[in-house]
């Protein structure tokens, strides 16, 4: 009876203990050559086009992928980080450039990719300037998945109706937003809403590059006069009526669809919102380089975003990670991922639809811009998340800006103190 | 034990050892998944309290600079103001006019009717609510055009927080109100009528003999209200993600932004364990008072 008992005990012991590790197997085997991989990504909404890319590769390289998207990125990030200390891994996975980038590097969780760096720029798949955003202490890691110039998208039907045209120095773009506020329209979206940082990373950068790139290493102070100036110019902009409320939640590609605001400072990737709203290019909408706010700067400005498709190092198959990594950068699936999208591709040599966007990527590739990393990425993410808490207040009451800018530099305070 | 030892009977005796077999078998599954799941998370964002971890590497002993700084953050008094509105606010609102919706139609004939409406929004989710209502609110939305008005609601503190917690009191009225017509329709109908021939009515017989009947089911209405109150979260994130400027954010979303969003996982799991304190301490306090009182 005793042993039966025992018996009758480890049995549902062992019966729970298993159901329980079963959930938290992975069910593949490690040693076997991976046939499909998966790509985990924050970019829920292009799993269409994941898919699409993940036929064309097995068909091509024999390697199939299934993509994982979350809409979140926040919790995108954190399961990520958590992945880096278990044995269930993406074999692919999104990231963010800059600070986000060379955390993982010196956690040493995500492989190297010199060597596909090295072959796609002697092939011409991608280009050196690209490359510096893709490297820490020398080396390179990741590809491009996506890259984005910022620029203005506007209402062509608006301009036209005003007769209006494109601008190419900053006063002549003031002179719009004036000529539109004299009809009663908002020339400008702006959001207080995640996308809070735009308009003061173009003012910025426009205004003084140098100084962009020293706040966002530390080497300078939100409440340096030159940024204290951009917020100053900031304000007077959003005191002269130029923008749409900025609690407004209409989708940006309905506020220039609908006319709520003439123009959109947005990134390449919304000409796939301007699609998706059947609008054509060069007829219902268009697209202009913002011109410099400081005439005498040598070359324009451009915001610049380019999201990594990385490996881990700890990968399950290493080697087919890095085959995917390669077919990915070549002309043959950019050439389908760009047109799929309707968005510019990381390599030069692929041409989308639309020729406002090509002439950008050709132009961005001759080094006519000064390119500026996005400041969403160019940020350590403790002062992001204080500057867009800051200038989300800042827009719902434009005086606060001093304040705002000290809680920022106390945010940027105590991280560089930590991470010089 | 009792029960066993005065029915002898056969059935007893027979389920006593197999019961006593497999007692520990039966717990074990829901042991485990409650000490993985519960109690070690626990465990390790008190940890984490003590530490300075940005969710990769390993975490860096800091001591209590996490608690010292959760005194300073201004940031964390807008949060605790705003969670202090909440818990106020649920009790006044959802639960307070759920109480007068329910006296006032309890013995009605139909009254199943009017209260049908506002039971409805009860089938929605919090976020699919918060979603719902983004666009009605909003600044530009479709109550300023509707009325005319410029008003940014979710914008200016504590605005955004008093027009959340309306859209709460809109889903939520319903269920209170549901609870209470169930305690007003369970109370024993005796000492009402003998209260009513001793001439008492209305206010007088509300407050005097239906209210303390009604005693144990108003602990558990206000006490659930109380906890909701205090964890807020799915309908500050989707509508104002706790801005702009944090100031709409509550305790729970504080937790979330600092560790999520800011990656402070140390900082964050600080917050988190204040959260529990306060969530705890007036919980007890509460039932203490209600259920301790009766007892």
């Amino acid at each position: 009876m005793t042993r039966s008992r025992r018996l009758r005990m480890a049995t549902l012991s062992v019966a729970a203990i298993s159901l329980i590790l079963a959930g938290c197997s992975s069910g593949e085997d490690p040693k076997a050559g991976k046939t499909e991989l998966t790509l985990y990504n924050d970019k829920g909404a292009w799993s269409k086009y994941f898919e699409e890319m993940g036929s064309l590769s097995k068909q091509k390289i024999g390697l199939g992928m299934k993509p994982v998207g979350y809409t979140d990125s926040a919790g995108y990030q954190a399961f990520i980080k958590a992945s880096f200390r278990t044995d269930v891994k993406p074999d692919l996975f999104s990231w963010q450039t800059g600070g986000m980038l060379a955390e993982i590097v010196k956690q040493k969780q995500v492989a190297e990719t010199t060597e596909v760096w090295q072959e796609a720029i002697k092939n011409g798949d991608l280009s050196q300037d690209v490359a510096s955003y893709y490297t820490v202490d020398g080396k390179q890691y990741c590809v491009p998945m996506n890259v984005a110039y910022w620029g203005m998208f506007y209402n062509k039907k608006i301009f036209d109706q005003h007769e209006l045209k494109p601008p190419t120095t900053w006063d002549e773009l003031i002179k719009i937003a004036d000529t539109l506020k004299q009809n009663k329209l908002p020339a400008f979206y702006h959001t207080s809403v995640l996308f809070s940082f735009v308009w003061f990373e173009q003012l910025l950068a426009g205004t003084d590059p140098d100084l962009y790139d020293k706040l966002s290493t530390g080497q300078a102070k939100y409440t340096d006069p030159g940024v204290v100036a951009v917020m100053e110019r900031w304000k007077s902009m959003i005191d002269a009526g130029y923008f749409v409320n900025p609690g407004d939640k209409t989708d940006p590609g309905d506020v220039l669809k609908n006319g709520k605001a003439a123009m959109v400072s947005f990134g390449t990737f919304f000409n796939t919102s301007m699609t998706q709203r059947a609008m054509k290019p060069g007829e219902d909408y268009g697209f202009f380089v913002i011109p410099n706010v400081n005439a005498s700067l040598p070359k324009t400005s451009m915001i610049f975003e380019s999201g990594p498709l990385c490996s881990q190092t700890k990968a399950a198959d290493p080697a087919a990670n890095m085959k995917y990594l390669k077919w990915w950068v070549g002309e043959e699936a950019q050439q389908k991922w760009s047109i799929a999208r309707g968005d510019v591709s990381a390599n030069p040599k692929v041409k989308g639809d639309d020729e406002a966007l090509n002439k950008i990527t050709e132009d961005a590739g001759k080094g006519e811009y000064r390119l500026v990393n996005r400041y969403f990425e160019a940020t350590p993410p403790p002062i992001l998340t204080a500057a867009l808490d800051g200038f989300g207040a800042f827009l719902v009451k434009p005086d606060s800006y001093p304040k705002v800018l000290e809680d920022i530099q106390r945010a940027a305070d105590e991280y560089w103190s930590t991470h010089r | 034990m009792t029960v066993a030892t005065t029915k002898p009977g056969g059935v007893s005796r027979r389920r006593a050892p197999l019961l006593g077999t497999f007692r520990h078998g039966y717990v074990a599954p829901a042991a485990l998944l409650v000490a993985g799941l519960l109690y070690a998370p626990f465990l390790w964002t008190v940890y984490l309290s003590f530490t300075s971890y940005d969710g990769l590497g390993d975490p860096e002993w800091t001591g209590l600079a996490n608690f010292g700084r959760l005194l300073e953050d201004p940031a964390l008094l807008t949060s605790l103001r705003n969670t202090l509105i909440w818990v106020a606010g649920t009790m006044l609102l959802p639960v307070g006019l759920g109480l007068l919706i329910a006296v006032l139609s309890y013995d009605l004939k139909h009254g199943v009717w009017y209260r049908l409406p506002f039971m409805l929004p009860y089938a929605l989710s919090g976020a699919g609510l918060a979603l719902v209502w983004s666009p009605i609110l909003s600044h530009g939305g479709m109550v300023n055009l509707l009325f005319g008005v410029d008003t940014a609601f979710l914008q200016e503190e504590p605005t955004n927080t008093l027009a959340l917690l309306l859209v709460w009191t809109w889903q939520q009225l319903g269920v209170n109100t549901l609870l209470f017509v169930v305690g007003l329709q369970s109370i024993p109908k005796a000492p009402i009528e003998a209260a009513r021939i001793d001439g008492a009515s209305g206010w007088q017989l509300f407050r005097r003999v239906i209210w303390p009947l009604m005693a144990p089911l108003t602990a558990v209405v206000v006490g659930l209200a109380l906890v909701a109150g205090l964890k807020t979260f799915d309908i500050v994130w989707v509508m104002t993600q706790g801005g702009p400027g944090r100031n709409s954010e509550t305790l729970a979303v504080t937790m979330y932004r600092d560790t999520f969003v800011a990656s402070e996982y140390g900082y964050g799991s600080a917050v988190a364990v204040m959260l529990t304190v306060v969530t705890g301490l007036a919980s007890y306090l509460y039932l203490r008072r209600q259920v301790g009182g009766t007892s």
